[in-house]
């Protein structure tokens, strides 16, 4: 007589076939699920996006606030740029207001603007000795808070002994200053600073709290919607439990149509949930501020993580229906009432 | 008490030689217990029976009497609470649910009153699914499921599906599916019961023919009189008891007493 084996578990690559083959006779079924998962999706990432769009746009803002202020002092104290000689000691790396602010001067067209300290491309590099010859302003920039030359030794020479520091805590000597007209832009904008941190970290604490109950309402959706599609097929799990199916196969079954509705419904909801927002902000500040300035890797980084949480949540909303086919008892397909 | 597959196996060897497979289902004082809250359903209390290897079995009896529990009890579906079911020799209630989802796939073949079919799946793919649960290849099942539509006559609707099909096209597809993987028994539940008399007859003939050509051992539930007629022995469950056993000579007689 032949002898009692253990039945074999399928390969994924067949659960996988059965699965697509599901999903495409019950599409209308399986569009229901995955507009929910769109949706569920796209909100998260609605508000994700939301919210870079908002960091950025500030962002923007206050740079351009900081770039108003800087050029308003300057130009106040430069008069007419024509034919004049401005100087900038670069001390370390610009800041990003500080390069508009060349920028700005450029477009003013001065005689001449020389660079000492790091090179500033497209400037006319200069010596700390020589910087301050016939110039009428002295702009002192960058993020080194330590000046390697002394103030009398850049100032001197110059034609009027202007100089404007963009930050208001360089170290430099008091007997350095005699004679010379020293102003910073640096005092006004700490104060400011303070207060728009104090909002963005509020900010950030409610646009967890909106994410955290998106992906719950997502997960809650899921998991109903293959809820009701195992009861539906109640009768066609118990069948193949009778020809043969081991609870592992019904729970892989499960869990792998879900998965796949996960990652199909993530990616559409992910490209709804940024791009939506994105014109929507968009016609708000401007389709150049938005799609300019838009932090692209950081933006990458999170719609892959919203897609990875996408499918991993559709999968772990399928654990419990999951379960709760395999655990069915083959006897049920004998119940034709079912 | 953890039973190996190895230990069992010797087992049955020894078991085989001195039974030599005379029976191929056999249930030794089945007694099964519904449990719902306080109360007790005794819906089997003691049924003993051996179904003999080859044999046309039609199981009879009144709903509520326990005729389906004791079906799903000899097809390997459910356990008894206590009492012994043995199939092939095997007592079932030793298997683990790998073992158990073994024997459901090759050794019983179930057809179910209302068909049961994968709607999603083609004729063939019906088919060919039990065989993917066995771990046949796919060319091979696939090969293997056309001969076995021919068998059933439906060689020509192989890639239907079934909801485009007769109802008596569709149970003879579900008799195709339960001997995808030659097994030694067949279960069906009330066959004929949603077919009209003469796709019926069909598909009675095509048990018998399965019976007499291939040696099948073939059980059903039914209250078909052409069905009863054809089976070997009719047995009847009363009460959660076995009741009156008989041969389909003695039937017309017992049909006049008891209807």
């Amino acid at each position: 007589m032949e002898r009692i084996g253990t039945q074999v578990n399928l390969p994924w690559k067949i659960v996988l076939q059965i699965t697509l083959q599901g999903i495409k006779i019950r599409l209308g079924r399986a569009l229901v699920t995955l507009s929910g998962v769109v949706l569920g999706i796209a909100f998260l990432m609605n508000v994700i996006t939301g919210e870079l769009i908002k960091r950025t746009v500030s962002n923007e803002q206050k740079i351009r606030a900081e770039v108003n202020l800087m050029s308003t002092l300057v130009g106040s104290e430069m008069g007419n740029a024509k034919g004049k000689i401005i100087g900038i000691v670069a001390s370390g790396k610009l800041t990003v207001p500080e390069t508009k602010l060349v920028e700005w001067l450029v477009s003013k067209n001065p005689d001449e603007i020389r660079v000492c300290g790091d090179i500033i491309p497209g400037l006319k590099p200069s010596t700390s000795a020589e910087i301050g010859k016939d110039a009428y302003l002295l702009i002192i920039m960058g993020a080194d808070k330590n000046l390697k030359s002394s103030i009398a030794e850049l100032s001197a020479g110059m034609k009027q002994a202007i100089v404007i520091d963009t930050v208001g805590d360089r170290n430099y000597l008091a007997s350095d200053t005699t004679g010379v007209k020293m102003l910073n832009m640096g005092t006004a904008q700490a104060a400011a600073d303070v207060n728009a941190q104090a909002k963005q970290k509020e900010d950030t604490a409610r646009a967890i709290w909106v994410v955290a109950i998106s992906l719950l309402v997502t997960v809650i959706g899921i998991a109903n919607a293959l809820l009701m599609s195992v009861t539906e097929r109640f009768k066609e799990i118990g069948t193949m439990k009778c020809l043969g199916a081991l609870s592992v196969f019904i729970r892989r079954l499960f869990l792998l149509e879900s998965g796949i509705i996960g990652l199909v419904g993530s990616i559409f909801g992910v490209l709804l949930g940024v791009l939506v927002p994105m014109v929507a902000f968009g016609s708000m500040y401007g389709m150049k501020l938005v799609f300019g300035a838009m932090d692209y890797p950081l933006l990458l980084l999170t719609s892959f993580g919203t897609l990875i949480a996408g499918v991993l949540l559709s999968m772990l909303a399928a654990i419990y229906p999951a379960n709760f086919a395999a655990r069915m008892i083959p006897a049920m397909a004998l119940r034709s009432n079912v | 008490m953890a039973i190996t597959t190895e230990n069992m196996n010797s087992f049955f060897d020894k078991a085989a030689d001195t039974t030599a497979g005379e029976y191929i289902i056999r249930a030794v004082d089945v007694k099964k217990i519904y449990r719902m809250g306080d109360s007790e359903t005794h819906a089997l209390r003691g049924a003993t029976m051996d179904i003999i290897r080859g044999e046309y079995i039609s199981i009879m009896g009144p709903s509520g009497s326990g005729k389906t529990t004791f079906f799903n009890m000899i097809g390997g579906l459910a356990k008894p609470t206590s009492g012994k079911v043995y199939i092939d020799q095997v007592d079932i209630a030793q298997l683990d649910p790998y073992e158990l989802a073994w024997l459901r796939c090759r050794k019983v073949g179930y057809i179910f009153q209302s068909y049961n079919l994968i709607q999603v799946m083609s004729c063939l793919e019906n088919v060919m699914l039990p065989m993917s649960f066995a771990g046949v290849s796919s060319e091979d099942a696939r090969e293997k499921a056309l001969e076995i539509l021919a068998l059933v006559g439906l060689e020509t609707r192989a890639l239907h599906k079934p909801a485009e099909m007769s109802g008596g096209q569709q149970q003879r597809l579900a008799i195709a599916r339960a001997l995808a993987n030659e097994p030694a028994i067949i279960l069906a539940d009330e066959p004929t019961a949603n077919l009209d008399l003469r796709t019926g007859e069909e598909i009675i003939e095509l048990f018998a023919r399965l019976k007499d050509d291939l040696g099948v051992t073939i059980v059903t539930a039914t209250h078909d009189l052409k069905m009863l007629k054809r089976s070997d022995r009719i047995v009847w469950i009363e009460d959660g008891l076995i009741g009156k056993v008989v041969t389909s000579d003695e039937l017309d007689i017992d049909v006049g007493q008891i209807h």
